[in-house]
């Protein structure tokens, strides 16, 4: 899948600002606040919306074509369904408007509900299905015509943990098989837990791609949070902010004092020198934000 | 999809092979002739929809609710004998407050009261007399088709049950799964979306059909002969005003996310007043069309417009070639709407 320079307006707001993203197999992670423009971009990916400017291909072909759709699995964020039917009618409708004929809807039907867990629950009416169980019926509605592409927007929100631990398995295992995932989130702590490999959305742009790793070299000049628990907390914020790459120091309650610095590799480097050298008692160190979220944080332009 | 690429031990994508085996191999791997097609998913949507509207909605139920209604009004007419135009007053008032005689009181008085006895006696004049009273009787006794007409068909199945009823149908069509949002399952389906309008759109004829030819023939089933009458001169034209109305609201439903209040709003208002309208503008409303094959199917019955003079209708070729036409027209606009229009509502 490739977005070449995608932009899309709803009015005079900007959804996705000039996007340029390509997606191959295994599995991305989709990242960034509310409003940050992923469902959008999924729903770009989908064929939903055409974007205003650039395009969306997948396999070389308009997102928004019958052909493209036919290799594209989606499994919206809305939480909507045909609530007459049950989960077993629903997913063997959802394969009959892909074309198939009875017989082999029914065998994709039966083997996709196996696959998400709901082999032996899917005859009651949809109104009736907790939040876990419509999330696993819609996953298989996107899995069930075996696309190669599967667009999940927060496919885990309502899970317990026993089933996201069976989704996050399942999830592996199609990318295993050369699959290309595509999965939102905000939260990225969740996304951790199934790829390493994520697109950080922020305003509309994506901020970032990479490995978390990646991303955090990147970040090497935006400034990383520490907090320090010290005996002479106001002589070390002193020698602090005459580091280099020290961009603020904010004294805390007691010994803690949080420093802010640029560099992360090079600030630490320093800070062990001044402590050596001043023979100051450190009693706790901690990076605040050495973590996914932080960096979510740091790309959004969030103060933390 | 399984015939267009592998994966080898290793991991790796190879093109043009077949997916081997595994719960999602599995799900590529036909047991026989299980290759996707565009008809076959095509049909399934008609007959899918077809389904969804048979869970009938409130507005459908308001639908039947009004044909009840009428069907009883007509019923109550039929057992007083009221398809005649015996009861209108000719003139409407003598003076103020003043009713003019009915139209059966001025026959009676014209056969008893009025010719005078010498007049009366004599047998030629009574012969032309007789003639007279007996032509204005059996103009009459047959004025049933004309009253039921002008009375229930023209003012009340066509000007109000008829949008009613097709719009119940076919602004659900669309704007149910708006409403639901549940649109977004049919346009993440690999099918074309004039593909999912159209199947939206034939899907929904029949329920309309049922209603307003149904219910149309239950209204004049219970209205006597003028009933079955009406009935055999006026079907094809509330057929093709049922498609072509159809059409219409379907593509209300494609434009507008509340297509239901629009669509009412346009049946009582633009329909009314334009199809009220001296003049050419009357010929922009559906109802007008429809009216004009009912004319000219009746005319031979003495059914027309008041004042034809004024109302200037069309003859019912025209009438019937130009419902035909904007059916079309409205499907192509509605396909090419429905296409462009980015759904922002639905997921």
């Amino acid at each position: 899948m490739l977005f070449e320079h995608v932009s899309k307006w709803y009015g005079p707001v900007i959804g996705v600002n000039e996007v340029t993203l390509e997606l191959r197999s295994g599995i991305t992670g989709l990242v960034g606040a509310n409003g940050a423009g992923k469902s959008t971009l999924l729903r770009l990916a989908t064929g939903q919306l055409r974007p205003d400017l650039g395009v969306v291909r997948v396999r070389g072909q308009h997102a928004t074509t019958a052909a493209a759709k036919r290799r594209v699995g989606y499994c919206p964020e809305v939480d909507r369904f045909y609530e007459d039917m049950s989960g077993r009618q629903f997913v063997e409708a959802m394969t009959r408007l892909c074309g198939y004929p009875r017989g082999e809807a029914r065998r994709r039907t039966g083997e996709v509900l196996e696959l998400v867990g709901m082999a032996g629950r899917a005859e009651p009416r949809l109104r009736g299905y907790s939040k876990g169980m419509r999330q696993r019926i819609k996953l298989a509605q996107a899995l069930v015509h075996d696309p190669e592409l599967l667009v999940l927007d927060e496919p885990l929100s309502g899970i317990d943990p026993v089933g996201r631990a069976e989704f996050v398995a399942l999830f592996h295992e199609l990318a295993r098989r050369g699959k290309c995932l595509v999965v939102s989130s905000h939260e990225l702590e969740e996304l951790e837990k199934l790829t390493d490999h994520v697109a950080i959305m922020a305003r509309g742009r994506i901020a970032a791609v990479g490995t978390l790793a990646q991303i955090r070299e990147l970040l090497d000049d935006q400034p990383l949070s520490i907090r320090v628990n010290s005996d002479q907390p106001r002589k070390l914020a002193g020698d602090l902010l005459r580091l280099e790459d020290v961009v603020g120091v904010e004294l805390g309650t007691e010994d803690a004092l949080v420093v802010r610095a640029r560099n992360p590799r090079r600030f630490f480097r320093a800070f062990t020198g001044l402590v050596l050298e001043e023979a100051y008692d450190v009693r706790h160190l901690e990076t605040l934000d050495d973590s996914a979220e932080a960096i979510l944080s740091y790309l959004l332009g969030a103060r933390r | 999809m399984s015939t267009e690429q592998r994966i080898d031990e290793r991991g790796v994508r190879i093109e043009g092979e077949t997916i081997p085996s595994g719960p999602s191999a599995r799900l590529g791997a036909p047991a026989h002739d299980s290759t996707p097609s565009v008809w076959r998913m095509w049909c399934y949507l008609v007959w899918f929809s077809m389904q969804q509207h048979a869970r009938a909605r409130q507005m459908v139920w308001m639908a039947r609710g009004l044909l009840i209604i009428t069907v009883a009004t007509v019923a109550v007419n039929t057992a007083n004998g009221r398809w005649t135009m015996a009861y209108r007053r000719e003139p409407r008032w003598l003076a103020v407050n003043v009713p003019g005689p009915t139209i059966a009181e001025s026959l009676h008085g014209v056969r008893v009261a009025e010719i005078p006895p010498a007049v009366l006696g004599s047998t030629p004049a009574a012969g032309v007399h007789e003639a007279i009273w007996a032509s204005a009787q059996a103009a009459l006794d047959h004025s049933g088709l004309v009253v039921f007409s002008q009375g229930i068909v023209f003012s009340v199945f066509l000007s109000f049950l008829l949008p009613i009823w097709c719009l119940s149908f076919a602004t659900e069509a669309l704007g149910a799964e708006r409403e639901g949002s549940s649109l977004v399952w049919l346009l993440t389906r690999p099918i074309p979306r004039p593909a999912i309008y159209l199947a939206k759109y034939v899907a929904l004829l029949p329920w309309a059909l049922v209603q307003t030819l149904g219910g149309f023939a239950l209204i004049c089933a219970v209205a006597g002969w003028p009933g079955a009458l009406a009935f055999r001169l006026y079907w094809p034209a509330v057929l093709w005003g049922t498609i072509a109305f159809c059409a219409l609201y379907h593509l209300m439903g494609a434009c507008f996310r509340r297509a239901a209040i629009v669509a009412i709003c346009y049946s009582f208002f633009l329909e009314t007043i334009l199809g009220n309208m001296p003049g050419y503008m009357k010929r922009v409303s559906l109802g007008f069309y429809t009216r004009c094959v009912m004319f000219d199917a009746a005319g031979q019955y003495g059914v027309q417009p008041e004042k034809p003079s004024v109302y200037l209708p069309v003859d019912g070729t025209t009438a019937l070639l130009v419902l035909i036409g904007l059916t079309v027209v409205l499907l192509a606009v509605g396909m090419v709407v429905f296409t462009r229009t980015q759904y922002q509502d639905v997921a």
